[in-house]
């Protein structure tokens, strides 16, 4: 910006730059929005504390369907009953699809809201059709 | 009689200006405040948050997402920005575990692991190269910073997409790393009480004391601010802007680099969603530790407060257990409210 195109303006618009350099606010309106801005922010985090707690959906990938829970932070969760599925047995909840990660149900305490995957290994020809715990 | 009347007009001025310095040390430290009174109300509801293993953790997450602020504020103090910095530590992050792993999914003619320095040196030539090109098409051809990062964030994630599709791989997540990739970055630097401090927290001060010493003790350092703060006053007393430009996006995309190999190893894998928004955390984090939009203005020591109250504050509402979804919404009215403070303050200044 040149000097001459800086003097036709107010006093307080001839300092902003960089990405405010058209900005065109004064003190007492900025005063306002910090102030506005603030109160909602404590708005916003007052009503996320209130909605407080973590969802945790149980995919049974093809299985019987799992209802899912609601934790607290630090919680642990209910084992849920173990998902059947046709031709298969149920091996665990696993953190991702394809079933690396085991989920402990007694140890691991909820710390976000997650989805845990039902794993399933196939069941041996010699064995009856219901599922059979590991 | 007229004594006390002019003097009691003295004290109601004195009194009015106070009120106006109370009411300016207020506004300016409206985020802080905000933040304080958050965690003190979170450390009431859960006593744990003040406790050892909370407050090594927001330290160890301070130090993982410190190296990408640190990156990102050079860009800032620029007036610029950069947006492509989560990407890039994606990348970075989907390149270290597909060649330090155990199962070679995106490589499978590999059968051993290549040695560690070769792969970090391989991340940061590959971020190094993408912050090459945001400098050089900010420093020549004049681009807003904002379009130019937008593009390359773009590419880079398109690139991630497809190298997580190389091999046998076919776009899953990456995990199974090496022990000694895993231990290099969260092996235990030392211990307070049983509470492990990881190694890459020693590797975050080591790399801000090297960008504290680049930003205040070197040319390119002083020749960053100048320009940053009047490129056309700069160019005149003779710095070279296109380079300093160049360099600075260059060191950026560096310091993303970094910051995905750790991550790739803190997180223990690595996917396409690696580093997703993460410049929104350093943007924000720079912004309240007062590394202003207004150019040449900033210090390392106000961005790694930023980028520790931050995580406070999210770590703190974590122990709430307030929702992701939520956290969002949160993230977005700092970045306003920090850089409406940041405004004020420079509007005051004058």
């Amino acid at each position: 910006m040149s000097s001459e195109e800086r003097d036709g303006k107010k006093p307080y618009e001839r300092q902003m730059r960089g990405l405010y350099d058209r900005v065109n606010l004064s003190v007492g309106t900025l005063n306002r929005i910090i102030i506005v801005l603030s109160i909602l922010l404590v708005a916003v985090i007052a009503f996320a504390i209130s909605k407080s707690g973590y969802t945790v959906t149980f995919d049974s990938q093809g299985g019987t369907a799992v209802e899912s829970q609601e934790r607290m932070y630090g919680d642990l969760l209910d084992a849920p009953e173990d998902p059947t599925r046709q031709g298969f047995v149920f091996t665990g909840w696993y953190r991702d699809p394809d079933c690396t990660v085991v989920w402990d149900m007694e140890g691991e305490e909820v710390a976000e809201s997650l989805t845990l995957y039902a794993g399933w290994a196939e069941e041996p020809s010699d064995v009856g059709n219901d599922s059979v715990l590991p | 009689m007229a004594d006390n009347k002019s003097s009691a007009k003295e004290a109601s001025k004195a009194a009015s200006q106070n009120k106006k310095k109370i009411g300016d040390i207020l506004l300016n430290n409206a985020m802080y405040i905000i933040i304080l009174l958050a965690v003190i109300y979170i450390s009431w509801r859960v006593p744990a948050f003040l406790g050892l293993s909370s407050i090594v953790n927001i330290i160890s997450l301070t130090a993982a997402k410190l190296p990408i602020a640190l990156g990102i504020g050079g860009c800032i103090v620029l007036t610029g920005t950069d947006i492509s910095a989560g990407r890039v530590v994606g990348l970075s992050a989907c390149i270290s575990a597909s060649l330090l792993t155990t199962t070679f999914k995106v490589f499978p003619d590999m059968t051993s692991a290549p040695p560690i320095i070769v792969v970090f040196l391989i991340v940061i030539v590959v971020g190094g190269v993408v912050g090459l090109v945001n400098g050089f098409s900010v420093a020549n051809f004049k681009l807003h910073p904002f379009i130019v990062t937008l593009s390359t964030q773009l590419i880079t994630y398109g690139v991630i997409l497809m190298y997580l599709k190389n091999g046998t791989n076919n776009g899953q997540t990456l995990s199974g790393l090496t022990d000694s990739y895993r231990s290099l970055v969260t092996g235990t630097l030392f211990k307070i009480g049983n509470v492990a401090v990881p190694m890459y927290v020693l590797y975050a001060v080591i790399l801000t004391v090297i960008m504290w010493i680049i930003w205040n003790k070197t040319t390119f350092g002083k020749n960053m601010f100048a320009v940053g703060s009047n490129e056309e006053a700069a160019n005149v007393s003779g710095v070279n802007v296109t380079r300093t430009i160049m360099m600075v996006f260059v060191l950026a995309g560096v310091m993303y680099a970094i910051t995905g190999f750790f991550d790739g190893a803190r997180i223990a894998s690595a996917n396409a969603n690696t580093g997703l928004n993460y410049e929104c955390d350093a943007i924000a984090a720079c912004v309240i530790g007062g590394v202003s939009f207004v150019g040449g203005i900033g210090r390392i020591s106000g961005i790694v407060v930023g980028v520790l109250l931050l995580q406070i504050i999210f770590a703190g509402l974590n122990f709430l257990s307030v929702d992701a979804n939520m956290l969002y919404i949160i993230k977005g009215l700092i970045i306003l409210i920090a850089c409406a403070i940041d405004m004020r303050k420079y509007l005051v200044r004058k």
